[in-house]
C-alpha cells in the first residue's frame, strides 16, 4: 500500500523516491508563475520594455534595452528571487521544528538580532556597504545561538524556544530603537529604510554571497526535507522511528537561520515573507509538512510581486519592498485559510 | 588477494533468528530486552531505584501498577525516551544508550500514551512513515515497504480509512492507525503505553485481541501498559505488578493476581474469582459504599425524596 497522493519515481537501481502528486504540480504551476513574475518584472518600471526585448536581454542577445533592462533591472530581481527563496525555506524549517505556525526567523531573533546590530553600527558611523551586510549576518546569528542556548533544557522543548524567541525579539528591537532615538536624523532616517527590508540599489554584490550560501544549502534541503517527515511527530514518538532529535533539529534550524541571516544581511529583514510564504505552499499542496521547493518558489514570487509593486505604485518613488510583501501575502494566505476551512472544517 | 583471515571470535549480540538455542555465556541476558539495577528519575524525583527486569521473548508482557508507580516510567526507559540515571537496559546484550536510536528502531517499535501526529496527515501517510528507519534518503519507497505497509493497515483493519485524514478519525480508528505504523515498523519487540486508553469496552477488546493476534501468529514479543487489572490477566503471558517503582510480583496472571496482591498494590479490598469466559483471574472489588446509620438513612431519604420531583 502507498500512501493515497503519492507517486514512486524508480531512477534505476534500487533507487526510489516518494513524490507527492499535489506537490510536485504545485511546484510546476509556481515555477511558471514565477517566470512570467520574472519577465513582468524586468519590463514593468519608469520606461516599459517590450516581453520580447526582455528574453532577448536575458538570454544575452544584443537589444536596444540592454542598460535599463540587463544593468537596472536584472541585478535587483535576481537578488529579489534569491532573498525570497532563502525565507521561504527558513520560514519553513523554523516553523516546523518549532511546530508552530507563527514561528519565523522574525520570532526567533535573526531579524531582531542583525536589525539591533546593524543599527548600532550605523549609529557608530559605520557605512560601508561592504562592512554592513556582514555585521548583520554576524548579528542574526548570535541572537539566534542566543535564543537556542537559553531556550535548550535537557532538549530542545518548541514552545519554550518559540516564547524566549519572542522574549529576546522585543528586547533586541527596544535595543533598536534605542539607537534609532539617539542617533542622527539622517543615520535613523537610512537605518529605517534598512529595517523595512529594501532592494532599492542593490543587486549583484549582495547577490553573490547569498546565491551562493543558497547553492550549498540545496543538498542539505535534500535531508531537511527527509527529516521533516518525521520531526513533525511529537518528541516520542519521533524518537521511536530512530530519529536523533537533538541533533536533527539544530541541523534544521542552523540552516534555517544561517539562510535568513544571509538573505537578511542582503535585503534587510524583509517582513513577513518567511511567515507567509510557508504557510501558502502547505495550503496549496496539502502535504502534511511544508514543501521545500515550493516554500522557496512562493517566497521568491511574493519578493518579487512585491517589489514590482514597490517600484510602479508610486513611481517615480521606489518604496522598499519590505512595505509591499506582507500587503502582497498576507491578504492570500487569510484568504486561504477562510476557504479550507469552510470546505472541509479542517483545523487552520 | 583473498587469503582466509582467522575471523576472531566476536561477542555477537544474539541476532533475529536466535530461537534455536544459544550457547549459553556468562552474564549474557537470557532474554533479548532485561534491565539491570535501572534506576530512573525525573529532576530530583527518583521514579524507579535500582530494578533488575526479564522480558521474556515471544511472549505478551503487561505491566501494571497504580498511578504514579512507576509503570509508564519503566517502559519509556526500555524504549530509550527516558535516559536512565543509573543502571542500564540491554537490547540483545548491548546497552541501549550505546546503539544508534535508528538501528533500535529497526528492532524495537514503541507506540506513546499520546502520539500526535503531522496536521493534515492521511492514515496511509501515517503509517508508511512507521517504515522510516528501514529506509535511505535514496531508497524511499521499496517493495518491501509497500507490502509491509498493506500488511500493517490489513491486520488493523484501517485499510479502508487509507485517504482519510487522521485528525478526522474516531478515537478507536486512530489508534488502530497508530498501531498500524507501529506494526509497518516491523520490530521483533513492541512496546505499547496504555494503548487501550480513551477507548469504549469494545475498541478496548478490539486493540487487545490485535496485540494477542501479533503476538501469537508472529512470535513478536509485546510489552503493554495497562490500567485495567482484568484486561491486564485476561491478555499477558506475564505480569509484572509495581508498586512505587518496584516489582512487587511477576509471573503468570493465574499464580500472580490474589486478592492478597490486589490489597498490596492497589489497597483495594476484593475478591478474586475466576472468569467465567477464559478462567484468566477477575477481580472483583468489594461491596460499594452504603450508608449506614440513622443519620445516614434519614440523609438518604431527604435526597431521595429530591431526587423524584414525580412521585
Amino acid at each position: 500500500m502507498r500512501p493515497a497522493g503519492y507517486a514512486v519515481v524508480r531512477p534505476g537501481g534500487r533507487a526510489s523516491f516518494l513524490v507527492h502528486r499535489r506537490a510536485f504540480a504545485v511546484t510546476c504551476v509556481l515555477a511558471a508563475l514565477l517566470a512570467a513574475a520574472c519577465v513582468a518584472y524586468l519590463c514593468v518600471g519608469e520606461s516599459f520594455v517590450a516581453p520580447g526585448e526582455v528574453v532577448k536581454v536575458v538570454f544575452g542577445r544584443p537589444s536596444p534595452d540592454e542598460l535599463v533592462v540587463g544593468e537596472l533591472r536584472e541585478p535587483r530581481l535576481a537578488l529579489g528571487l534569491l532573498v525570497g527563496a532563502a525565507f521561504g525555506v527558513s520560514g519553513a524549517l523554523i516553523q516546523t521544528v518549532a511546530r508552530n505556525p507563527l514561528a519565523s526567523p522574525d520570532v526567533i531573533g535573526v531579524t531582531h538580532g542583525a536589525g539591533a546590530v546593524t543599527v548600532a553600527a550605523m549609529t557608530y558611523g559605520v557605512t560601508s556597504y561592504t562592512a554592513l551586510p556582514y555585521l548583520s549576518i554576524a548579528g542574526g546569528l548570535a541572537a539566534a545561538a542566543l535564543v537556542y542556548v537559553f531556550a535548550w533544557r535537557r532538549g530542545l522543548h518548541a514552545a519554550r524556544f518559540v516564547l524566549i524567541g519572542i522574549g529576546c525579539s522585543v528586547a533586541l528591537s527596544s535595543v533598536t530603537q534605542l539607537f534609532l532615538t539617539k542617533g542622527d536624523y539622517l543615520v535613523a532616517q537610512q537605518a529605517k529604510v534598512w529595517l523595512t527590508g529594501s532592494l532599492n540599489g542593490r543587486g549583484y554584490a549582495e547577490a553573490r554571497p547569498l546565491a551562493l550560501v543558497l547553492l550549498l544549502a540545496v543538498p542539505c534541503a535534500l535531508w531537511a526535507a527527509r527529516a521533516q517527515r518525521t520531526v513533525s511527530f511529537d518528541d516520542d514518538t519521533a524518537t521511536a522511528l530512530g530519529v536523533r532529535l537533538g541533533r536533527v533539529r539544530f541541523g534544521l534550524v542552523a540552516l534555517g537561520v544561517v539562510l535568513a541571516s544571509v538573505a537578511t544581511g542582503a535585503a534587510g529583514p524583509v517582513d513577513f515573507v518567511a511567515l507567509l510564504a510557508p504557510q501558502i505552499a502547505r495550503r496549496l499542496t496539502r502535504t502534511a509538512q511544508i514543501p521545500l521547493p515550493a516554500a522557496a518558489l512562493t517566497g521568491a514570487l511574493v519578493v518579487v510581486v512585491a517589489d514590482l509593486l514597490a517600484r510602479k505604485l508610486f513611481s517615480p518613488t521606489e518604496l522598499p519592498v519590505g512595505v509591499m510583501t506582507a500587503a502582497v501575502g498576507a491578504p492570500y494566505l487569510m484568504w486561504l485559510i477562510v476557504r479550507g476551512r469552510s470546505r472541509s472544517g479542517e483545523p487552520s | 588477494m583473498t587469503t582466509p583471515q582467522p575471523v576472531p571470535a566476536q561477542p555477537t549480540p544474539p541476532r533475529r533468528e536466535a530461537s534455536q538455542p544459544v550457547p549459553a555465556r556468562e552474564a549474557a541476558p537470557a532474554n533479548r530486552l532485561a534491565a539491570r539495577g535501572l534506576t530512573l528519575a525525573y529532576e530530583d524525583r527518583v521514579v524507579v531505584d535500582g530494578l533488575d527486569l526479564e522480558i521474556p521473548d515471544g511472549r505478551v508482557t503487561v505491566i501494571v501498577g497504580p498511578n504514579a508507580c512507576g509503570k509508564s516510567t519503566l517502559l519509556r526507559a526500555l524504549g530509550r525516551l527516558l535516559k536512565p540515571r543509573n543502571g542500564s537496559v540491554l537490547l540483545d546484550g548491548a546497552e541501549l544508550a550505546c546503539v544508534p536510536t535508528r538501528q533500535i528502531a529497526r528492532t524495537l517499535g514503541l507506540l506513546p500514551q499520546s502520539p500526535v501526529p503531522p496536521e493534515g496527515i492521511t492514515v496511509a501517510d501515517l503509517v508508511s512513515r512507521g517504515r522510516q528507519p528501514h529506509q535511505k534518503w535514496w531508497q524511499q519507497w521499496s517493495e518491501s515497504d509497500e507490502r509491509l505497509v498493506a500488511e500493517a493497515m490489513e491486520r488493523t483493519a484501517t485499510s479502508d480509512l487509507a485517504g482519510r485524514l487522521v485528525d478526522e478519525l474516531s478515537g478507536g480508528q486512530r489508534q488502530r492507525a497508530w498501531i498500524a505504523m507501529a506494526l509497518a515498523q516491523d520490530t521483533d519487540l513492541l512496546l505499547l503505553d496504555e494503548p487501550t486508553t480513551f477507548l469504549d469496552i469494545a475498541h478496548q477488546v478490539e486493540v487487545l485481541d490485535l496485540v494477542r493476534r501479533l503476538n501469537r501468529e508472529r512470535g513478536r514479543t509485546v510489552v503493554a501498559v495497562l490500567h485495567d487489572l482484568n484486561q491486564a490477566a485476561r491478555y499477558a503471558d506475564h505480569l509484572i505488578a509495581m508498586k512505587a517503582g518496584l516489582i512487587v510480583a511477576e509471573g503468570p496472571p493465574g499464580e500472580v493476581v490474589t486478592a492478597e496482591l490486589v490489597r498490596e498494590v492497589f489497597g483495594l479490598a476484593s475478591v478474586v474469582v475466576p472468569d467465567p469466559v477464559t478462567g484468566s483471574p477477575l477481580v472483583v472489588p468489594g461491596a460499594p459504599w452504603q450508608p449506614s446509620g440513622p443519620a445516614a438513612r434519614e440523609a438518604q431519604d431527604a435526597q431521595d425524596a429530591t431526587a423524584t420531583p414525580h412521585p
